[in-house]
């Protein structure tokens, strides 16, 4: 049976959640927290692109050195794709999407009311407590907005709900070479967790725990993928046809949000600490050594044999350490390539050929 | 005594055109070819064959105004004023058509997108950066690789059912991109259109960008292929209109300025 | 710091270095002094350029030699210097030796260091020259000293921030981060308790430790006013341009910046700028204009082109056409209001929180509204500058927004403010032409 039978589209999950009364919040890359929408039976569902559409939109608001994540970001509200959600979130994650909750509050004024939340870099106690009362302000503005009189109780059940949804991810990725699934496949179901619901998620995965467990040896050569989004998912096919394998990743939509667990009794503060405790990151400012120091761990763990930059066109933040990083990965023994994408195009054959060439060096 | 008031001279990247109007204006003589390296002399021809066709004399040649445009018009030294494409397209197109509206001009170096009032002032123009993806020469570099003939690249790109997506913007790598496409045994025709619609949507990016004022309006040599048309037509919602003569615009609005200058001497 | 480095800086920079500069000032000034339109339609020069250069030699010269007697920092432009300033530090600004070198057109060679190292042609261009000089040591001021600190404020760009990581990891000393949280419309007031304990609870111990002295309220007050005055000053100057015509353009500007960016903090840059308004009074008062025959006067967004800065305002002034204001010379003005020295570091977060870059899109376009009308312009050039993203991002709504508002003509100029190669001569000559037809002074 193929599991993707099992994962409801975006538009299947939007229509079911709003038939019950729910509303829906669009989200921008990256970092924020469900619970806080959940608690409001808000459902957020994330907008990375999409890839594929007619980008030409954004070009009423942006320069073509806006890379296309925010691109075409922009492109799907503005070319309807958004009409039906009820709420738009941008995080701060770097210049571009900064620019683009700004343009949206003072140019485009979407019906949506829009919602920005600031990540700060550290992970002190003064970080935590910033964020928290970050989370806290778009609280008070949700019960404004919703005329709803949600309790920290409620919110924390939603937080403790979400966790265990993230507490599943990592199972999936831990058990990863267990699971009879390709990569394209892997990755549809993690990346379901964009827009599911976590009860309906936590369903999922454990079907594809229990029956594609089958205990037979992935093959083909072990990769970690760095960057921020595996697009356009073509790539895991390709990769497959060159007879590579993701073992572990580093990707801003996936690895990047494997949060550690918050341990206050207060809701914002736990969030707060569970957001601030991600594995490190660029958009956060991790240090080039720690950033090092994670994937050379990761490829430990996980036997992997290469470290591939999977880059996204104009993404300065993830541009910046490539050079340090792979000089220290290479100073480990771990050979790394670089590799830049558009996530609107489809891949060029020169992009296929260097990862098979890699692949085959490996 | 010669009908001719005043010449207007642009040399763009890829052809070179003369116009000459009369008193109202009226377009009574034009020719083109592409340019010459040498573009001095390419102009002492230009009014060589204006002279001999329109049996004008020196002494008559000496009196009427000229004004140069394109990308050599600092070259142009028998004109009396040099003004840029955005201007004289704009003049051109308004006289040719009698309204404003939005201008798309598809030039071999340079594409613009000039936004036109109602009383035929430029109220706003882009044009497109510093990649030649959205230009006539990426069209005619890539049916070159292809050894498509220039004239046939339209209809046959029409022609395709389907169309695949060419991933880079920039001239150099759509055309390597091109290349292994074509070694992977995909069609010319669905490539062609991919390549088109590539065109059309740095156009359309352009025109977004200073939002489009209707009617929607195209010139330049480019106009000679059909798909151009009916894909940005599709793109953007919007009937194409062109002007009788949408490669002269240029050198008809700097004939026309040319006139103005004449008259406002006077 | 040891000994007998303060006796060799002492030698070199206090008795030799500032007697030979003064020296070279005095006869600059005299040069000045008789100086007339050097293009024909272009003033002369600022006689104050002599003391300008003076500065900035003076600035760079105790730099070769100032390791070991002063602990060093680099500082992000929009940086909390005054901190380190009262902690006797000697500040480098990347950004601002990125845009000297730029001015001197030496920066394509540390740039391409800095891209064979494996940094992006996509990544900032000052950064790419700024590492070039950090990986090779190479820079058009001689030598550059070590830092001992790094001190990145987020409040200009992230790009500051993943740039000095790169330093970090190169140089191997402190960084600290003040992490500024954009202001979408208004800072909150935990974003402001936020920056206030980072100042106090971060910057102020590792600076203290590094530099091995305790912060002093006195001496720290002193800098914050000094600040404040060249601040000041510097924002009574720009508004000068909105006489008619105006008597300093921002190519003056973009040159006189140096002190308020490089040396805010200090007695000396007070001074410099109180003697500075003073002649751009006189000039006022003479009625002599940055270009001969003025017609048209327009306002300038984003960073300069500052390889072409000359070229530039020549080609304007040929038409008539003044620059008398830009959002990014006003920036170091515009907070001077919000200093309040009594009030301390509450006063100074909120400082470092509201630069324009820090603000959101509509913000600048209120900025850019307000200039429009007060010093009565008559057209818009935002460079699309391909290097900042955090200051073009918005130009596009913006300059559609300023042409329906105003109707003005308002160009979209792509290029970059250091790296030559994103700067396409024939295509920006075109615009410009396009531009000045569309004002009716072609």
């Amino acid at each position: 049976m193929d599991i993707l039978e099992k994962i409801p589209s975006r538009r299947e999950v939007i229509e079911s959640f709003k038939s019950t009364g729910g509303k829906i919040a669009a989200v921008y890359p990256y970092h924020y927290h469900r619970a806080l929408f959940r608690a409001f039976d808000i459902l957020p569902v994330e907008v990375w692109g999409p890839p594929g559409i007619d980008t030409t939109y954004g070009s009423s608001y942006l320069q073509p050195y806006v890379c296309s994540v925010v691109h075409s970001g922009l492109s799907f509200y503005l070319s309807g794709g958004l009409d039906v959600v009820d709420f738009i979130v941008v995080p701060h994650a770097c210049d571009s999407l900064q620019g683009l909750g700004s343009v949206y509050i003072d140019f485009v004024k979407p019906k949506q009311p829009v919602f920005t939340i600031y990540i700060p870099r550290g992970r002190k106690d003064l970080d935590v407590e910033f964020l928290s009362k970050e989370f806290e302000s778009i609280f008070n503005r949700l019960k404004e907005l919703t005329g709803k009189s949600v309790t920290e109780d409620k919110l924390m059940e939603e937080i403790l709900k979400e966790e265990e949804a993230l507490k599943k991810v990592r199972e999936l990725y831990s058990k990863r070479e267990q699971i009879s699934l390709s990569d394209y496949h892997f990755y549809r179901v993690v990346r379901s967790r964009e827009y599911l619901p976590a009860e309906k998620f936590m369903e999922i995965a454990d079907h594809l725990l229990e029956n594609f467990s089958d205990g037979t040896e992935r093959e083909g050569v072990p990769v970690i993928f760095s960057g921020l989004l595996p697009e356009p998912m073509e790539i895991l096919e390709k990769l497959e046809e060159i007879d590579g394998r993701i073992v572990a990743d580093d990707f801003a939509c996936c690895g990047r949000r494997l949060y550690g667990e918050g341990k206050s009794n207060n809701p914002f503060v736990r969030m707060a600490e569970s957001i601030l405790n991600s594995p490190p990151d660029s958009s956060r400012g991790a240090t080039v050594d720690e950033r090092v120091e994670h994937l050379s761990s990761l490829v430990k763990k996980y036997g992997a044999r290469g470290v591939v930059f999977y880059i996204v066109k104009f993404c300065e933040m993830e541009l910046f350490y490539i050079p340090h990083m792979m000089r220290g990965l290479k100073e480990r023994g771990i050979p790394s390539v670089y590799i830049e994408v558009d996530i609107n195009d489809p891949l060029p054959d020169q992009t296929i050929t260097r990862l098979e060439a890699f692949v085959e060096v490996l | 005594m010669s009908r001719v008031k005043a010449i207007g001279i642009d040399v763009g990247s890829t052809t070179a055109k003369i116009v000459a109007v009369d008193e109202n204006g009226e377009m009574i003589w034009r020719y083109i070819e592409p340019t010459d390296p040498r573009i001095e002399d390419q102009v002492d021809r230009f009014l060589e064959k204006l002279k001999e066709e329109l049996s004008i004399s020196d002494e008559e040649l000496k009196k009427i105004p000229i004004v140069a445009t394109g990308y050599g018009r600092k070259l142009v030294h028998q004109a009396k004023k040099k003004l840029t494409e955005i201007t004289c397209h704009a003049k051109g197109v308004y006289k040719s058509l009698g309204h404003g509206g939005t201008l798309v001009d598809i030039g071999g170096q340079d594409s613009k997108v000039i936004v036109i009032s109602n009383d035929g002032k430029v109220v706003d123009f882009t044009m497109n950066d510093k990649c030649a993806a959205g230009t006539g020469r990426f069209l005619e570099n890539t049916a070159m690789r292809m050894k498509v003939p220039l004239d046939k690249m339209g209809e046959l790109a029409l022609s395709a059912p389907e169309e695949v997506k060419i991933s880079s913007v920039c001239t150099v790598f759509a055309e390597s991109e091109i290349i292994s496409m074509i070694a992977h045994g995909v069609a010319v025709e669905p490539i062609l259109k991919g390549l088109h619609r590539g065109l059309i949507s740095r156009i359309v990016a352009m025109i977004r960008s200073v939002g489009l004022t209707p009617p929607l309006m195209l010139s330049g040599g480019v106009v000679k292929n059909p798909a151009v048309r009916k894909m940005l037509e599709e793109a953007t919602g919007q009937k194409v209109i062109l002007p009788e003569y949408p490669q002269f615009m240029g050198a008809y609005g700097a004939a026309l300025i040319a006139l103005e200058s004449t008259k406002s001497e006077n | 710091m040891k000994l007998i480095d303060t006796i060799k800086y002492r030698l070199t920079v206090d008795v030799a270095g500032r007697a030979f500069l003064r020296y070279e000032r005095f006869l600059n000034a005299r040069r000045l002094k008789n100086a007339r339109f050097k293009s024909e339609n272009l003033a002369p020069p600022l006689r104050i350029s002599a003391w300008t250069k003076e500065l900035i030699s003076l600035h760079y010269f105790r730099g070769r030699y100032v390791e070991g007697h002063q602990p060093v920092a680099y500082v992000t432009s929009g940086g909390p210097v005054e901190i380190l300033k009262a902690l006797g530090y000697y500040v480098i600004y990347p950004e601002n030796h990125a845009a000297l070198a730029g001015a001197r057109h030496a920066q394509m060679e540390l740039i391409q260091s800095a891209e064979e190292f494996g940094f992006s042609q996509d990544i900032c261009s000052y950064v790419r020259t700024d590492l070039g000089t950090a990986l090779t040591g190479k820079t058009p001021v001689g030598k550059l000293p070590k830092p001992d600190l790094l001190l990145a404020c987020t409040n200009i760009c992230q790009t500051v921030l993943h740039w000095y990581r790169v330093l970090q990891k190169i140089f191997n000393v402190p960084l600290v981060v003040i992490d500024t949280p954009f202001v979408y419309t208004e800072a909150p007031p935990h974003a402001v308790e936020y920056v206030k304990k980072q100042l106090e609870n971060e910057l102020i111990p590792v600076a203290e430790r590094v530099a091995g002295r305790t912060l002093k309220e006195k001496k720290f007050k002193e800098v914050v006013k000094y600040s404040k005055d060249a601040t000041e000053l510097w924002l009574e100057i720009l508004n000068m341009g909105r006489h008619i015509p105006t008597p300093i353009s921002i190519f003056d500007q973009f040159i006189h910046m140096a002190p308020i960016v490089e040396m805010r903090g200090d007695k000396v840059t007070v001074d410099f700028y109180y003697a500075m308004l003073k002649e751009v009074k006189e000039r006022v008062k003479k009625g002599i204009g940055s270009v001969k025959n003025e017609k048209k006067r327009v306002l300038w967004d984003n960073l300069p082109v500052w390889y072409k800065l000359s070229r530039l305002a020549a080609e304007l002034a040929d038409r008539g056409v003044s620059m008398p204001i830009s959002t990014y010379t006003y920036a170091w003005g515009e907070l001077a209001p919000l200093i309040d020295i009594e009030r301390g570091m509450e006063s100074m977060a909120r400082v470092y929180l509201y630069p324009i870059l820090n603000r959101g899109t509509g913000h600048k376009l209120e900025v850019m509204r307000q200039m429009v009308k007060d010093f009565k312009l008559d057209g818009v050039i935002l460079h699309s500058d391909r290097s900042c993203k955090p200051y073009s991002i918005g130009q596009v709504p913006q300059r559609n927004k300023l042409m329906e508002e105003f109707g003005i003509p308002a160009l979209l100029l792509e290029a970059d403010h250091n790296d030559e190669r994103a700067f396409s001569e024939e295509q920006v000559a075109s615009r410009i032409a396009s531009f000045l037809e569309m004002m009716e002074v072609a």
